[in-house]
């Protein structure tokens, strides 16, 4: 790489545009771009080739030439001239220009610094969802277990009573309020004659008249797993009740309650 | 010499302004000041009247169009004007293709010559200069300024090694601007 001042003739040549050497002409092309003392020694150069031009100094134009211009002025058609920006190698470059090389080393040092925090959040939010994802996996597992045992019929099932006492009807209810998913289980149930069915009642926290909650059957065995969703969504419930109703359902109670809550 | 002229930087920006707005007298103030330096230059360098001419309506016509080539921070309009027209009588000497739109050329010089009498000393100090040189250093600028030739071509028509032409040309210049400072 040559120091600037090895450029010092060349600029010269370079000033009066009698560098004819492309490759010289474009090394320094590439100098000037990053050498400011260049430059400014290129600007003065082209002044120094302005005094020369003082030399030929002495001989007037005709008269006619300066009526020949004036008419062609007044041909061309009137505007107004906009200022309109360029940039030319030696020339001072606007502030803005100047100081765009430190602006934009900010504006990536700081995206840069917004980035790792960004890869930081997401990367501790993947954990969070990854350890979720196990978690609700593990659940889903033990859920899927609980369910298949729970529906095959070929599985020995025993409820344990005291005894002294003989088997009793037993219904069990779970219910999630967020979703008006209602889970039913039963042993012992008394079978009924084909014309009626059981129907689960819940009785809305609110007071309200009791919402139908689904019919159900005892298999043989006396045992029911049955799978609720309200019709009206999300509900909250107070207790749950079980009737014996016409075969279909009844929209309200028409029997006495043979199930209510225990206590 | 129109009684409006001037000669401060202050009223060349004022000028080159109007003209920005289309006021033709003040085109025709600036073509009363400076025609003078940008057809002898041209003369020189085509040694035609006519050719002459033509470059002097070339650099005014180019001036009326797009005057903000011209940075009056940056210097005086006489020796960008003078420059622009060596660079078109050149163009025009050698047979290239003249650019549509007059280039931006950053010439600082102060020197003015717009005074008359500011003028011919400008003009005295140069020829004085110029005349110190011997005599084929002087014709190395001339070649290279006037007659538009390149430094290789210098070489060859004056039988100096080449890095001999650009040291000389290089000094003559500096020369120059010694004699300003």
């Amino acid at each position: 790489m040559k120091d600037h001042t090895e450029y010092a003739d060349s600029l010269a040549l370079y000033a009066m545009d009698a560098l004819d050497n492309e490759r010289e002409r474009a090394e320094l092309r590439q100098h000037l771009g990053s050498c400011g003392e260049c430059r400014r020694e290129l600007e003065a150069l082209r002044s120094d080739v302005a005094l020369l031009a003082l030399s030929a100094a002495g001989p007037q134009p005709p008269q006619r030439s300066r009526e020949r211009l004036m008419q062609a002025i007044a041909a061309e058609p009137h505007h107004v001239h906009k200022v309109k920006t360029r940039f030319v190698l030696g020339r001072l470059q606007p502030h803005w220009l100047r100081v765009a090389p430190t602006v934009v080393t900010v504006l990536v040092l700081i995206a840069c610094v917004a980035l790792v925090r960004e890869n930081l959040r997401l990367r501790t939010t993947r954990d969070r969802l990854a350890h979720e994802l196990m978690q609700q996996n593990s659940e889903f597992a033990l859920a899927h277990e609980v369910m298949q045992m729970m529906q095959d019929p070929s599985l020995p099932r025993m409820t344990l009573v005291s005894a002294k006492t003989a088997p009793q009807p037993q219904i069990k209810t779970i219910y999630q309020p967020r979703k008006g998913h209602v889970l039913l289980m039963a042993n012992n149930l008394p079978q009924l004659p084909d014309d009626k069915v059981y129907e689960l009642w819940l009785m809305p926290s609110s007071g309200a008249a009791p919402m139908p909650a689904g019919t159900f059957s005892p298999d043989q065995k006396g045992s029911v797993l049955m799978l609720h969703a309200m019709e009206d969504g999300a509900v909250e419930a107070k207790a749950f009740a079980v009737t014996i109703e016409p075969r279909g359902g009844s929209r309200a109670p028409t029997m006495p309650i043979q199930f209510a809550p225990a206590g | 010499m129109s009684g409006t002229q001037v000669s401060s930087q202050k009223d060349e920006v004022a000028l080159i302004a109007r003209i920005r707005e289309g006021d033709e007298s003040a085109m025709a103030d600036v073509y009363d000041r400076h025609s003078g330096i940008v057809y002898a230059v041209a003369l020189r360098v085509l040694g035609n009247t006519s050719a002459a001419e033509d470059v002097v309506q070339e650099v005014f016509l180019q001036l009326w169009r797009n005057p903000q080539a011209f940075n009056a921070d940056r210097g005086r309009l006489a020796p960008w004007l003078a420059v622009i027209a060596r660079n078109r009588a050149i163009d025009l000497l050698r047979k290239r293709p003249m650019e549509e739109d007059i280039a931006e050329l950053p010439i600082s010089t102060g020197v003015n010559l717009e005074d008359q009498a500011a003028a011919r000393i400008a003009v005295s100090k140069v020829r004085g200069v110029l005349a110190q040189l011997p005599q084929d250093q002087r014709r190395l600028l001339e070649m290279a300024f006037f007659e538009g030739m390149t430094h290789t071509e210098i070489a060859g028509k004056t039988g100096e090694p080449l890095g001999t032409v650009k040291t000389r040309i290089r000094s003559g210049l500096l020369a120059l601007r010694k004699a300003f400072t």
